[in-house]
C-alpha cells in the first residue's frame, strides 16, 4: 500500500506542471478551449504542437505510434495535471476513444492508416453514436448502413454530436441488419467527416459549447472503413468504454478551482471580515475539500487498478465516473452559492467574481449526461458491479407494449 | 500509488477475520451488550495471546512493533465482527499516549502490562459543558482542575463519555493544571487508580449498549509520579492519540460497511416481492449503489489516513477528511441498507443491520463527528496558498484585471446558425 508517489513520478509531475505553466498561451482560460472562436484556435493548435514535441500528447501509446513510453500511473499524473489546468485537446475523442479502439480491433492496415495522424495531432474525431431515439438506449440506433457492392450506404441522423472544431473523422455506430436483440445488428465505422452526403447543423448549448446534428444522406462509405467485426459494433463500443478508465483529471480540476475559491474567500471581505471567517462558508468549503479528496482517491483507485489489470483483474466497481457525476453539479451549486448574488455574473460582466468562472461551470454541469447519465451509471454499477438482476430485453418490449396500449 | 495489501497485510487481515468469526459470533456480541462489563475477559486473554494488545508497541515493551496499517486491518475485522472490547481505550488512546509521553519506567511497566493483557485503561477527555459545543476534544474544553498540594495533585471535576471507565484498572485523566493564553499549554495527563478515593464511575445507557461512563473526581489525590508526560504539556500527546483513534474508528466502519454491502445486495437478490427479486427495481438498485459508493469512499480515505500516520507524515488533513467523510457516509450506507431491508432490518432479533446501525452512530460521534472534523479541514484550508502570477486577478489564468478579457464571445442562437 502506498498513497504517495515515487521520486521519479514527483519529478515528472513537476516537469509537466512547469510545461503547462510556462507554455500555455497568455490568454489561456481553463475550460475555455471548447468554446473559443476561430482566431483563438490558432494558438491552441500551436500549443498542441509543443505538447506533441514534448511527448505529452499520446504518452502511453506504443512507440511506433508516437508514444513516449509513459506507464499507466505516469499517464494518470499527466491527466491530473492536465485536469488541473483545464486542458482538453480538441481531439479528445481521437486520443481516448478512437485511437485505443483502433489498436484493440483495427486491422494492421487500418492502424497504419489511421493511428499516426491521430498521434500527430492532425485529426479531430467526433463520436457520432447518439440519435434522437437512441440516447441511453444506445442499441436502438436507427441510422442505417446498407451493404452495396464495395460500400456501405449510410442514411439517418445523429444528434448531440460534440464539438466546435471541424471534424476530420466520424466514429459512428450504424445499423447493418435488423435483428432481435437490437444490439446485435450494429457495426462500428470510422469515416471521413467530409464524405459527400454528410451535413451538419450546429446546436448551441446552455454551457456555451457547440454540439451538432449530423445527417447522412446516401453517403457511400468504403467497406474498409468498417472497424472490427460486422454486426458486433455494440460489443466493440462497450469494450472501448471499458477501456477508458483513467479518471484522475476531474478531481484535479475541481481541486484547483477550490483552491482559487478559498483564496478568493480570503481576499474578499464583507462587513470588514474575510468571507473565509464566515462559519457557513468555511463548512461548505471544507465539505467540498473532503468530497474532492474522495473523488481524487476513487480516480486513483481506478487508475491503479487499470495499470495492474493483467495481474489483479478488472476492478469490481468503477466509481471514479460515479463520483464525477455525483459531485459535478452539486459542487458547482455549492461554489456558486458561496458567491451569492455575485455568483450569477458571467465572464465579462462588471462585478463578476472569480471572472465568472463558477457561473460558467454551473451551466456546464447541468449537462453531466454525456457518456451516460448518472442514473445509467448507477444501473450499470448495480448490474455489473453488484450482480443485481435486470428485466430481460424481450420482456421489456412486451411490458412497453402492454403499458402503451393501456395509456 | 498502490492500493494493494502486501502478502503479510492480507494474511493478517484474513487471520483476524477467521479468529473473530470463530470467537466473536453475533450471539456473544448481543450477550456482551446486555452485560455490565462491555467485553469478554476470556476473549481479551486470547487476543493478548495473539499479540493484538501490544501490536503497535515496540518489542522491548512486550509488543510486536507493527505499524498503524497493520492495526487498521485488524480494526476493519473488529468492525465487521462488532467485536466489543476496550481495545481502543486501552491500546490506542491510552497506550499511544503513554508511548508518546511516558517516561521510560512508565512505558516499561504500563505498556508491558497492557501487552500481557493485565491492564485495562481508559482515557478521560470530554467534559459535560464542552460536549454541547465543538470543543469536546479540544484543549479549550478541558476545565477539570488539578491543583498542586505538596507531592500530590488534587483533581476536581467531571468527565463524560469515557469509554470503558468502569472496567479500567486505571484512568488517564486529561486535566488543567494552569490557565494561560494558549489553552493547549497547561494541560497535564494524570494516571489515576480505579480505586482512588473520591473517584466515582457511573455507566451511561447508550444507543448501542457500549459502556461509556461519567467519571466524577472529588478531591482525588494523585502523586506527581503518576503524571504522564510533561507538566502542562500533555495536550500534543493526547491530540496524536485522538488522531489514531479516529482513523481506527473509521476502519471499523469500513469493515462493517463491507459486511452491510454484502448482506444488502444478497437480500436484494433473494427477497421476492411482486413475483421478482426486489433487486430488479431501480430504486432498490440505487440504494445498493449508494451503499457501495459510500463504503468504497470510506475505504480509500481511511486507508490513506492510516498510511500517512503509519509513515509518520503530516496527516492533519488526511485524518480530518477521513473521519469527517466516513462518519457521514457510514450512516448514509446504513440508512440505504435499512431502506432495502425495510421491516426485516428493523426488528432487533432478525439480523445484524440494527446492530451495525446503532454501533455506527457511536463510532460516528466518538472522537469527533463530521462537523467537528470539518472544522479541522477548514483550518487546513486556511493554510492553503494559491500560486498565481503577481498582480493577476483570481479566475483568470494569466490575465491582469486591467487587461482585456480573452477573445471569446457569448453565443446566441444566431451566432451558431451562421457557422
Amino acid at each position: 500500500m502506498e498513497f504517495g508517489f515515487t521520486e521519479e513520478q514527483e519529478k515528472l509531475r513537476k516537469e509537466i506542471r512547469e510545461f503547462f505553466m510556462n507554455e500555455l498561451p497568455e490568454d489561456y482560460e481553463p475550460g475555455f478551449n471548447n468554446m473559443m472562436g476561430e482566431e483563438v484556435q490558432d494558438w491552441w493548435i500551436k500549443f498542441k504542437e509543443k505538447a506533441i514535441k514534448k511527448g505529452y500528447y499520446v504518452p502511453g501509446w506504443p512507440k511506433e505510434y508516437g508514444g513516449s513510453g509513459f506507464t499507466e500511473i505516469e499517464q494518470s499524473i499527466l491527466d491530473e495535471e492536465q485536469g488541473r489546468f483545464g486542458v482538453t485537446w480538441p481531439d479528445f475523442l481521437g486520443l481516448h476513444l478512437v485511437g485505443p479502439s483502433l489498436m484493440m480491433f483495427g486491422t494492421e492496415e487500418q492502424k497504419k492508416r489511421w493511428v499516426p495522424p491521430i498521434a500527430r495531432g492532425e485529426t479531430v474525431c467526433f463520436e457520432a453514436f447518439t440519435e434522437p431515439d437512441a440516447g441511453s438506449d444506445e442499441a436502438n440506433i436507427g441510422c442505417r448502413a446498407e451493404e452495396d457492392g464495395n460500400d456501405f450506404v449510410f442514411n439517418g441522423q445523429k444528434l448531440f454530436i460534440s464539438g466546435w472544431y471541424e471534424p476530420t473523422w466520424l466514429f459512428t455506430l450504424a445499423r447493418t441488419r435488423d435483428i432481435v436483440p437490437k444490439h446485435r445488428g450494429l457495426s462500428l465505422f470510422l469515416l471521413p467527416a467530409d464524405l459527400p452526403g454528410i451535413s451538419y447543423r450546429p446546436l448551441s448549448t446552455m454551457g456555451g459549447g457547440r454540439q451538432n446534428y449530423v445527417f447522412f444522406d446516401n453517403v457511400r462509405v468504403p467497406k474498409d472503413n468498417l472497424l472490427g467485426e460486422l454486426h458486433r459494433g455494440f460489443y466493440h463500443a462497450m469494450q472501448v468504454f471499458e477501456f477508458e478508465r483513467r479518471m484522475t483529471g476531474d478531481a484535479a480540476g475541481g481541486k484547483r478551482l477550490l483552491q482559487e475559491l478559498v483564496q478568493f474567500c480570503k481576499e474578499t471581505t464583507s462587513g470588514g471580515k474575510p468571507l473565509m471567517e464566515n462559519p457557513e462558508i468555511r463548512k461548505t468549503l471544507a465539505k467540498l475539500a473532503m468530497e474532492i479528496e474522495v473523488q481524487r482517491l476513487a480516480g486513483w483507485y481506478s487508475a491503479w487498478r487499470f495499470s495492474e489489470r493483467e495481474r489483479v483483474g478488472p476492478a469490481p466497481y468503477e466509481l471514479s465516473n460515479y463520483y464525477a457525476k455525483k459531485y459535478g453539479a452539486s459542487h458547482a451549486k455549492a461554489m456558486l452559492d458561496i458567491l451569492g448574488l455575485y455568483g450569477q455574473l458571467a465572464t465579462g460582466s462588471k462585478w463578476a467574481a472569480l471572472a465568472g468562472r463558477i457561473e460558467r461551470m454551473w451551466k456546464v454541469t447541468r449537462s453531466l449526461h454525456a457518456g451516460g447519465t448518472f442514473e445509467v451509471i448507477k444501473i450499470v454499477l448495480a448490474r455489473r458491479g453488484l450482480g443485481l438482476p435486470r428485466i430481460p430485453g424481450n420482456m421489456m418490449k412486451a411490458i412497453g407494449e402492454a403499458v402503451m396500449k393501456k395509456v | 500509488m498502490d492500493f494493494e495489501l502486501s502478502k503479510e497485510q492480507a494474511m493478517l487481515k484474513k487471520e483476524a477475520r477467521n479468529f473473530l468469526e470463530k470467537e466473536c459470533p453475533e450471539e456473544l456480541v448481543r450477550e456482551i451488550e446486555k452485560g455490565d462489563q462491555g467485553y469478554s475477559p476470556q476473549l481479551w486473554r486470547k487476543i493478548a495471546e495473539l499479540g493484538w494488545l501490544g501490536i503497535i508497541f515496540p518489542e522491548k515493551y512486550g509488543g510486536l512493533g507493527s505499524n498503524m496499517l497493520d492495526l487498521m486491518f485488524i480494526y476493519e475485522e473488529m468492525g465487521r465482527a462488532m467485536f466489543p472490547s476496550p481495545h481502543l481505550s486501552t491500546v490506542v488512546l491510552s497506550g499511544l499516549t503513554i508511548l508518546s509521553a511516558g517516561s521510560e519506567a512508565q512505558k516499561t511497566e504500563l505498556l508491558t502490562r497492557i501487552s500481557d493483557g493485565d491492564l485495562i485503561l481508559a482515557l478521560a477527555i470530554t467534559e459535560p459543558d464542552a460536549a454541547w459545543g465543538d470543543k469536546a476534544l479540544d484543549p479549550e474544553g478541558i476545565t477539570v482542575q488539578a491543583t498542586a498540594e505538596a507531592d500530590d495533585y488534587v483533581i476536581n471535576g467531571v468527565k463524560l463519555f469515557v469509554h470503558d471507565a468502569l472496567i479500567a484498572d486505571k484512568i488517564l485523566c486529561v486535566a488543567r493544571t494552569q490557565d494561560g493564553k494558549n489553552a493547549a499549554e497547561g494541560i497535564t495527563i494524570f494516571l489515576v487508580d480505579a480505586d482512588a478515593t473520591g473517584m466515582h464511575r457511573n455507566v451511561l445507557k447508550t444507543i448501542s449498549g457500549d459502556k461509556q461512563c461519567e467519571v466524577v473526581f472529588k478531591n482525588v489525590r494523585v502523586s506527581k509520579e503518576n503524571i504522564i508526560g510533561p507538566l502542562h504539556g500533555g495536550w500534543p500527546h493526547v491530540a496524536k492519540a485522538i488522531q489514531h483513534g479516529a482513523v481506527l474508528l473509521c476502519a471499523q466502519m469500513v469493515g462493517a460497511g463491507e459486511e452491510i454491502l454484502r448482506i444488502t445486495v444478497d437480500y436484494a437478490k433473494t427477497r421476492v416481492q411482486f413475483d421478482a427479486p426486489i433487486g430488479i427495481n431501480q430504486y432498490v438498485q440505487g440504494h445498493c449503489t449508494d451503499v457501495v459508493s459510500d463504503v468504497e469512499g470510506c475505504k480509500y480515505i481511511t486507508w490513506q489516513a492510516a498510511w500517512k500516520l503509519s509513515e509518520n507524515m503530516p496527516s492533519g488533513y488526511e485524518v480530518a477528511v477521513a473521519k469527517a467523510w466516513t462518519s457521514e457516509a457510514f450512516e448514509r450506507a446504513c440508512l440505504a441498507a435499512h431502506a432495502v431491508f425495510a421491516g426485516y432490518g428493523y426488528t432487533s432479533k432478525d439480523g445484524v443491520l440494527p446492530m451495525y446501525s446503532r454501533r455506527g452512530k457511536i463510532q460516528q460521534l466518538y472522537l469527533g463527528n463530521s462537523d467537528y472534523w470539518l472544522k479541522k479541514v477548514a483550518q487546513q484550508l486556511d493554510t492553503w496558498t494559491f500560486e498565481r502570477p503577481e498582480g493577476k486577478a483570481l479566475g483568470f489564468w494569466k490575465t491582469s484585471p486591467d487587461e482585456e478579457i480573452p477573445a471569446w464571445k457569448v453565443w446566441t442562437n444566431e451566432d451558431v446558425l451562421e457557422v
